[in-house]
């Protein structure tokens, strides 16, 4: 009954940590979506160069350990370049460009699974590349894209754990702070695994959703 | 050949040169496209007939040679007369193209609307014509996977005709589909031709370019060997290379070019 | 959509107001090292350090909002001026003045070995010179000690390192470790919180408390020395102890 009454008391305030979570991987999905499609599409259309640099930048992004990133950019490359954004703001940014390499190399997959008689065709009409790749590649791929990017999501869920480094007050921080007053740490991390479970699940269902919706008609996506 | 000296071609691709990984493929090949013109390109798989195709507007860039529109000299490094080129040349491809994700609409309506800067109803208007012009008006809300191939090829077509073309380039429209889809897509052709569409195909239905080229030019590793109007390359005893060759292709396959005429 | 984008624009002004006010500092806390420093049942922290802190705040004139930190970070954190001080049981260390400038002391705290209550390890010299698994906080004075000891002295104990004293607390209980190397204030309240843990004794020279602060910060380096100065004269620090630390 005490650990119950415990975790009730605690829930409220580890609750307010969900949202600050939600916070950061919306952040960092859009982030990362933002800056990893220009890098798919610089990787697989733009020439060797520009397409090395992108692969230099996803390189070093997948790896470098997370906390390490969170520790170089806030305390360091942010300062030195005038950033200031908060603790979420940074956790968020530095999230969003490691998600972007990964996030890159989905689409980057994606992109390159698709026929390349598409481009042809739009090319064929007197489309520019760059039309092409926002009316007919892109809409295409990133269909192709959800599977992988609902994985990106339980990812970078997980990931947001790490953010208390910079004193992020999200679930697992809050999780701790609780445990360290209270010496029940099993059943509080319990509690916070079943939130992180819940809310994977709730995003994952929703992508599905997202998939199904978009869905092309007679297509078949299974195999992807 | 109807073409009158004195005219100016609609289209004219001149001394094409092409390497491909360091081979030969296109060996100076020059063709000139007038008004009314259908012109069938013909010869042996390796010939060079879709790369020629593909040189014309530009989807191959030749090592050498030279476009021009009229009596326009088109530079296609400019981005700008590039895409102006190819909204001027229609093209068929092997295996459609058709954008998956969309529906027959829109798929007609994608380029005139994006390149054309038409708004949405009109394009769709527009769509619905050329859609009603290969009879599939009633599919025209179907997605790709859910056509026959040889719905898709006429499709296919539709797109082209939306950007009102002033010549069509068709790069073998008929051999990705299974046989008895072969005739709906040549009707629209034969259609297309007989309303003095220009075009250039590259085909092995020799019947049907029999009856509808204008004239033949047959390649061979990467040049035009011979060229002129049906009647002289295929005269029976002509002794020319393409009677040659389309008497090989029909002892081939003959049987079943036949049945479907 | 929407409202995420509502939310942080709310953070965005939030973060203005902070950056407004003037006299506004920054404590960065380990939130996980009760009685100095916690969050409270009502998720606000809490603490010996907090409060005396907002005492000090509240007779010097400036306001103080405490932020708690992950404590491998808070050091860096303070260089990078995302806070402005550390009080929150921090020990003066040669290492740490090096880099940051330390308050008048004003705490003393004791070393301590805890071991299982049903431990036969009767003393802390007995933890110190056996071959056991010995659990400490990473990146605290006594995890540095142990380090240098264990090298200089060839001792045989077998480091674990921990986030937090409780965490360490609770894989004591597990049977994971047989003693535990920390302060004597989150020993005692772990054992005032009925955990079945003991002190066998210290292992080490008493350490003192400081607040961390930047070394250039003079001026509120001025004002937290005279603050405590203050606060020490106050029956309200007797009170504190009396409430915290017994």
């Amino acid at each position: 009954m005490h650990i119950l009454s415990t975790i009730i008391e605690a829930l409220p305030y580890i609750l307010e940590g969900t949202l600050v979570t939600l916070l950061l991987v919306a952040g960092a999905l859009s982030v990362g979506f933002c800056l990893g499609v220009p890098m798919a599409v610089t990787q697989v259309y733009a020439p060797k160069p520009f397409s090395r640099l992108v692969s230099f930048y996803v390189w070093f992004f997948r790896g470098v350990p997370v906390l390490l990133l969170l520790f170089l950019f806030y305390y360091g490359l942010f300062g030195l370049m005038g950033i200031d954004v908060g603790t979420v703001g940074a956790s968020c940014l530095v999230l969003g460009m490691t998600s972007a390499a990964y996030q890159s190399q989905i689409f980057r997959g994606a992109i390159l699974s698709l026929p390349t008689g598409q481009l042809k065709a739009g090319r064929a009409l007197g489309f520019t590349d760059l039309q092409s790749i926002r009316t007919i590649i892109l809409p295409q791929a990133l269909r192709l894209s959800i599977p992988g990017w609902s994985n990106e999501y339980s990812i970078l869920l997980k990931d947001s754990a790490m953010c208390f480094a910079l004193g992020t007050p999200e679930i697992m921080a809050r999780t701790h702070f609780v445990a360290s007053r209270t010496y029940e740490h099993l059943p509080l991390y319990i509690t916070a695994g079943l939130i992180y479970f819940l809310i994977t699940l709730a995003g994952v269902t929703m992508l599905r959703r997202l998939e199904q919706k978009v869905r092309i008609p007679g297509y078949n996506t299974a195999g992807m | 050949m109807n073409a009158r000296p004195n005219d100016t071609p609609i289209l004219r691709a001149e001394h094409f040169t092409k390497y491909l990984s360091g081979r030969k493929i296109l060996d100076d090949c020059s063709i000139s496209i007038y008004p009314g013109d259908v012109k069938v390109l013909i010869g042996p798989s390796g010939a060079g007939k879709s790369t020629f195709l593909q040189c014309i507007n530009c989807l191959l860039e030749p090592d050498e040679g030279e476009i021009w529109l009229g009596d326009r000299k088109v530079d296609v490094r400019n981005t700008r007369e590039l895409c102006e080129l190819r909204q001027h040349v229609g093209m068929i491809f092997q295996d459609f193209n058709l954008f998956d994700h969309l529906s027959a609409e829109d798929n007609v309506a994608l380029a005139p609307r994006k390149v054309r800067g038409m708004n949405k109803q009109e394009a769709l208007k527009r769509a619905h014509a050329e859609l009603r012009r290969v009879g599939l008006e009633d599919k025209a809300r179907l997605y790709p996977a859910e056509l026959s191939g040889g719905q898709k090829q006429r499709v296919a077509i539709a797109r082209a005709l939306a950007m009102d073309p002033t010549v069509l380039l068709l790069d073998e429209p008929t051999s990705a589909l299974d046989p008895e889809l072969v005739g709906e897509v040549l009707t629209v052709i034969r259609d297309l031709a007989s309303h003095g569409m220009p075009m250039i195909m590259v085909t092995h239905q020799m019947e049907f370019a029999q009856a509808v080229a204008t004239e033949i030019l047959f390649m061979e590793q990467g040049r035009v060997i011979e060229q002129g109007s049906p009647d002289e390359l295929l005269a029976p005893g002509s002794q020319t290379r393409t009677q040659d060759f389309c008497v090989r292709l029909h002892d081939l396959c003959g049987g079943e070019a036949a049945a479907q005429e | 959509m929407k409202r995420l984008s509502c939310l942080l624009a709310a953070l965005a002004v939030l973060c203005l107001a902070a950056g407004a006010q003037a006299k506004t500092y920054v404590n960065g806390i380990d939130a996980n090292y009760p009685p100095f420093a916690y969050v409270s049942e009502d998720g606000k922290p809490a603490g010996f350090d907090v409060d005396s802190m907002n005492w000090i705040a509240k007779h010097m004139g400036f306001e103080v909002v405490h932020q708690p930190m992950d404590w491998d970070g808070i050091i860096p954190a303070l260089l990078n001026k995302k806070i402005d001080m550390v009080c929150s049981g921090m020990s003066v260390s040669p290492e740490r003045a090096a880099v940051v400038a330390f308050s008048d002391p004003y705490y003393t705290i004791q070393k301590v070995i805890l071991v299982p209550a049903n431990s036969p390890i009767a003393t802390a010299d007995a933890a110190i010179r056996g071959e056991i698994k010995l659990g400490v906080q990473r990146g605290t004075n006594e995890h540095e000690l142990l380090e240098t000891r264990k090298a200089q002295e060839k001792l045989k104990y077998d480091l674990r390192f921990y986030d937090s004293a409780p965490l360490a607390v609770e894989d004591l209980l597990n049977g994971r470790i047989d003693a535990i190397a920390l302060d004597s204030a989150p020993a005692k309240d772990a054992i005032s919180k009925g955990k079945a843990v003991k002190i066998v004794g210290t292992f080490a020279e008493d350490d003192v408390f400081g607040v961390a602060l930047r070394k250039d910060d003079k001026e509120l380096i001025g004002i937290i020395n005279e603050g405590y100065k203050k606060l020490m004269a106050d029956p309200y620090w007797k009170e504190l102890q009396d409430k915290y630390l017994k």
